[in-house]
């Protein structure tokens, strides 16, 4: 092969074949070798009292935990109290804005057979949804005799709902964040108006606003999880999982296009602003200005309490409860909290076990250092009177968000898929670019559907 | 170009050349063949181990199922009628077109430019300035996009405004992505190609600029008639890397779409579809599908540059 | 623009000071495209996070700012981010080594050896360069788990050390820039082939070797992808290292608060410390590509 051509425009051609052809005749070599993965969890139909198959177990064997920087502290606390566990501590970016590195690693390790961590934190909170599928499942069930039903039991209701997929609990939900409706009992003093405890008074709120106070707000829609504070508020099913591959939305649902008017009328108003909360633009605009605004728990830190943020004076803020249509029962929505997974292959499951039931509910960590609403019921009362001991919050703080997250509706389901990155992608633009949300609806019910259809669901 | 003689006989090659000039060289050029095997051997290993392995693994998963059997194109069927891979296609193309044109015509134009500064460190200082934003990568960048397309915020806010934008989400509407990719990726990428273009402007022997100078050509006519056509294999040699690395365009919208919290959606390119459906979805075998479509592609287009860049013929 | 014509510049044609002057306006618009935005992350560096938010793009912040900046990327998981350089730097330098060794015989014997397969090398080096990197993820990351490399810094160091790029750079290079009747009379002279290339062909390439040298350098400090899966955690590099500061920050991770919390002017720090490395390296390599090689007289 060392001839020179003189224009050298034939034989990189030839050598492309000759490459090709080579290529192939590797592959059909390559494609005798057998490719059987070693399954970690062989069904021999026996239970044990796990619940599953465990891989053989030695209570010598160091568990690795892989947290994100917020949740080192949770495991170090661990080592403290528990120096007789081996343990080994990973931090990762612990998926959050929905990088995915979980199931990303995870899948590696699947194709490779070894390497998975025994326990995982992540920030999502429809991981369960794929770790509990598939042949090589990541998460090990948790309430098939692996934890206690007590334990278990300790959860305020509902909190579980994300970790549990077609019946069975496969993690533990760390944080709860269930929505409420934020006010400024300062501004509410001076402009006379009464908080609304119904979606239809909080319209008729945010019309006059836009009237009598132009450029204050009762609102944003500028985030991507504004579908998870109003929509789901409204309880719009728009987010419908049934079993584990059954998935409808139906943004032509009467509460649907209820609230999408609701968000267009008084985006028409001017006061429902189109920007994030997180967007230096919001921070400019809205400082001062923040009349109302339904949203998680965690605003309270985030924005509120936050000095880089809306820096609100101590003793103005309030967290009211949950709006609910006129004359139905008012339903919270969630935006977030972080989840706990034990991995199916741990050799040292019950070092897992002692884990998670600490980093879920042990005051130590629970009340003492956590930030968020902790999902364990006792840690979570205690760490309310916490908060409401410090007097930053006007009102009645702790009760309004107690019964918030025990009011967060079931209909609002955890896909394998980000409803939040399907209504930034088509909402988002379309309302900056002046579209009303109404005539957006069959778009986003497209595209909702499009990506369950391409994560394996049966579409209704 | 004069080949030196012993250059005829093609070392290693099976039939004897008979009239072979008795010289030196023919003892010269059979140690010398064998001496290349192990100048290559080392090289060769790493291609072995790590690319040329992987990436028949990765073929052969694109024709099969996820449990070995043999799949034929349906993966690339599933892959091509997937609701995200038009409109992907669409993204890219219109990326490439943009970029690749800026790309070649400016790197080129601003080499020779940058070539022509008389004094070193005028030139050097130029050149460092220009690399700079190259040793930004991934998550290094996404604060400064997130502040840079922000009119709010940003430092060239007025340019932003010009063109009409007054929110972020405005900046990054669909229609403006193609340009504001190829702008990043220009950004990013221009300052290292300049400086390849650099050396190799430099390895333009003097004389042959001075003569070029002696015969009163000013400085367009020399970059056109002298400089242009000795960098041919270097400009062809941009233009398949930058053609590669267009068609698998992954970390600008990864990035955008990190800083824009998904309204860049994260599968606005066919390498983030591939990520998606290996990592997301759990199929590799599709995943593998998309790449070799990708790679199909880019093959077919480079060939063009090969033949007409000259990039395996001799001097 | 070469140093005597400047001195003659009035007896410029009108013609040739409009594209003297094009030039420079060229030229420095450039400039100022490609350092605005780093300036911009110099002065955010500087900045509370309160006043990133809300003061001018370019009032410049203050020292007390930035050292706070600097406190809270240190206290970061105990300084953690000082690891990741280390590690980074072990990766990128050993890879680096191993570039070198491999790419430039390659390259070189690739240019201007005759052998059997030259061409396919070839063919197989530039194939393997388009192959999407994304493809090649997973093959070799099951590769490295095979021989239970996995989380060992060789997972990170032997994939770097595949740098087709520069083999490519230096096969150009020697097939443009050295004249073949160099290395021929060397040989005649009774140099054997391996003082040909050490003594006569290495000397002419340094500008090569600076250049890929760095480039290998850059690509295996900026690499992300591979390292994130085959070297987590504490041997993670600064590249991971980075997303796990980003996903620290609350506007991406609602759940990040407290002392485990970053703020975007801390990630300026950080993004700025991660950039100075290759920034060096590229000062110390621009040395070796300035003019003066000696392409002989035999290319017309």
């Amino acid at each position: 092969m060392t001839t020179e051509h003189p224009r050298g425009a034939a034989s990189p051609l030839r050598h492309l074949v000759v490459a090709a052809t080579a290529a192939v005749t590797l592959l059909a070599l390559a494609a005798c070798g057998s490719s059987t993965s070693p399954s970690a969890s062989k069904s021999d139909g026996s239970t044990s009292a796990f619940g599953f198959a465990p891989v053989k177990q030695d209570s010598s064997a160091a568990i690795t935990v892989w947290v994100d920087a917020t949740r080192e502290a949770a495991a170090k606390q661990f080592q403290k109290a528990h120096p007789e566990v081996p343990i080994k501590v990973e931090t990762y970016d612990g998926g959050a804005d929905g990088s995915g590195s979980f199931q990303t690693k995870v899948e590696a390790f699947n194709q490779a057979g070894s390497g998975w961590p025994d326990v995982v934190f992540s920030t999502q909170n429809n991981e369960a949804a794929w770790a509990s599928q598939g042949k090589d499942a990541f998460a090990a069930p948790l309430d098939k005799g692996y934890l206690d039903k007590s334990f278990l039991d300790g959860f305020t209701p509902g909190a579980l709902a994300p970790v549990t997929v077609d019946g069975t609990v496969y993690g533990l939900r760390n944080d709860l964040a269930p929505t409420v409706t934020w006010y400024d009992t300062a501004l509410m003093k001076q402009f006379g108006y009464t908080v609304p405890t119904t979606w239809e008074a909080y319209q008729a709120l945010g019309e006059k606003v836009g009237k009598e106070h132009p450029g204050y707000i009762v609102g944003t829609v500028g985030d991507s999880f504004a579908p998870e504070i109003y929509f789901w508020g409204a309880k719009a099913p728009v987010n419908v999982v049934k079993g584990t591959d059954q998935f409808s939305a139906n943004t032509s649902d009467a509460s649907s296009v209820k609230m999408a008017t609701l968000i267009d009328d008084l985006l028409k108003s001017g006061s429902m602003a189109k920007e994030s909360v997180f967007s230096p633009e919001f921070v400019q605009k809205y400082t001062g200005k923040v009349l109302m605004m339904p949203g998680p728990v965690w605003y309270s830190g985030a924005l509120f309490n936050n000095p880089s943020s809306l820096k609100s004076a101590p003793g103005t803020i309030a967290a009211g409860l949950p709006l609910g249509w006129d004359g139905q029962q008012a339903v919270a929505g969630n935006v977030g909290g972080g989840t706990w997974y034990v991995s199916r292959h741990s050799a040292n499951l019950e070092a897992a076990k002692k884990l998670i039931e600490f980093v879920t509910s042990d005051p130590s960590y629970q009340v003492d250092l956590a930030q968020g609403l902790p999902a364990y019921k006792d840690a979570g009362d205690k760490w309310l009177a916490k908060q409401a001991a410090s007097g930053f919050f006007a009102g009645d703080f702790a009760k309004n968000v107690s019964a918030a997250a025990s009011e967060v509706w079931d209909g609002w389901g955890y896909p394998r898929f980000s409803q939040e990155a399907v209504w930034a992608k088509t909402v988002t633009p379309a309302l900056s670019a002046g579209k009303s949300l109404v005539d957006t609806l069959p778009e986003w019910d497209k595209a909702i559907k499009n990506q369950a259809q391409a994560n394996g669901y049966k579409v209704k | 170009m004069t080949l030196a003689p012993s250059r005829a006989a093609a070392a290693g090659a099976p039939t004897g050349a008979r009239q072979r000039p008795r010289r030196a060289s023919r003892s010269v050029t059979g140690r010398w063949s064998r001496i290349s095997y192990l100048f290559v051997s080392g090289y060769v290993l790493f291609a072995l181990a790590f690319g040329i392995l992987p990436t028949l693994y990765a073929v052969r998963m694109s024709f099969t199922h996820d449990d070995g059997t043999f799949a034929g194109l349906t993966n690339y069927v599933d892959a091509v009628q997937d609701f995200r891979f038009l409109p992907a296609v669409g993204h890219v193309a219109a990326f490439v077109g943009v970029w690749l044109v800026s790309l070649l015509v400016l790197v080129t134009v601003l080499s020779l430019m940058v070539h022509a500064i008389g004094r070193a460190w005028l030139s050097s200082s130029v050149r460092f300035v220009y690399y700079i934003p190259g040793a930004l990568a991934g998550a290094a960048s996404v604060v400064l996009w997130l502040f840079l397309l922000n009119p709010t915020v940003s430092p060239v806010s007025a340019v932003l405004r010009a063109f009409g934008f007054s929110t972020f989400v405005e900046t990054i509407a669909p229609g403006n992505l193609p340009v504001i990719f190829a702008v990043i990726a220009f950004w990013s990428g221009a300052g290292g190609w300049i400086v390849v273009m650099y050396g190799a402007l430099n390895s333009i022997p003097v004389e042959v600029l001075e003569a070029a100078r002696l015969d009163g050509a000013g400085a367009v006519r020399t970059a056109l008639h002298v400089q242009l056509p000795m960098l041919r294999k270097w400009i062809s040699y941009m233009a398949i890397m930058s053609l590669a690395a267009g068609t698998q365009l992954f970390v600008e919208p990864r990035v955008l779409s990190q800083a824009s919290h998904a309204v860049v959606p994260n599968d606005y390119s066919l390498n983030q579809l591939a990520y998606l459906f290996a990592f997301k979805q759990g199929d590799l075998n599709g995943s593998a599908a998309i790449a070799v479509l990708l790679l199909l592609v880019t093959l077919v287009l480079s060939v063009f540059f090969v033949i007409r860049g000259g990039l395996f013929e001799r001097d | 623009m070469s140093a005597t014509s400047t001195r003659r510049s009035y007896q410029l044609t009108p013609g040739a000071w409009l594209g003297r002057a094009a030039t420079v306006l060229v030229l420095a618009f450039f400039v100022v495209f490609f350092a605005l935005p780093i300036v911009w992350l110099l002065i955010a560096s500087g900045k509370t996070p309160h006043q990133l938010v809300s003061t001018g793009a370019f009032t410049p912040g203050s020292l007390g700012a930035l050292s706070a900046n600097w406190d809270a990327l240190v206290h970061f998981q105990n300084g953690i981010v000082f690891q990741w350089l280390g590690n980074s730097a072990f990766y990128a330098v050993a890879a680096l080594a191993i570039t070198l060794l491999t790419t430039i015989p390659a390259g070189y014997a690739l240019a201007l050896g005759d052998f059997r397969g030259r061409k396919a090398l070839l063919t197989t080096t530039l194939v393997v360069m388009l192959i999407p990197s994304t493809a090649l993820v997973l093959p070799v990351f099951l590769e490295l788990s095979a021989v239970s490399l996995v989380g060992k810094p060789a997972a990170a160091i032997l994939p770097f050390s595949f740098f087709p790029f520069g083999v490519y750079l230096t096969y150009i290079y020697f097939s443009t820039s050295v004249p073949r009747d160099l290395l021929d009379a060397a040989r005649i002279d009774g140099c054997g082939e391996l003082a040909v290339f050490g003594r006569v062909a290495m000397p002419l390439a340094r500008p090569v070797v600076a250049l890929v040298g760095f480039f290998s350098f850059v690509a295996n400090w900026n690499n992300f992808f591979l390292p994130f899966l085959t070297v987590p955690g504490v041997r993670s590099p600064i590249q991971v290292g980075l997303t796990n500061l980003l996903a620290s920050v609350p506007a991406f991770n609602f759940t990040a608060t407290g002392d485990a919390a970053v703020e975007l002017p801390t990630l300026a720090v950080a993004t700025l410390l991660s950039v100075t490395p290759v920034l060096l390296i590229f000062l110390f390599s621009q040395r070796f590509l300035v003019a003066g090689l000696t392409a002989g007289g035999t290319k017309e």
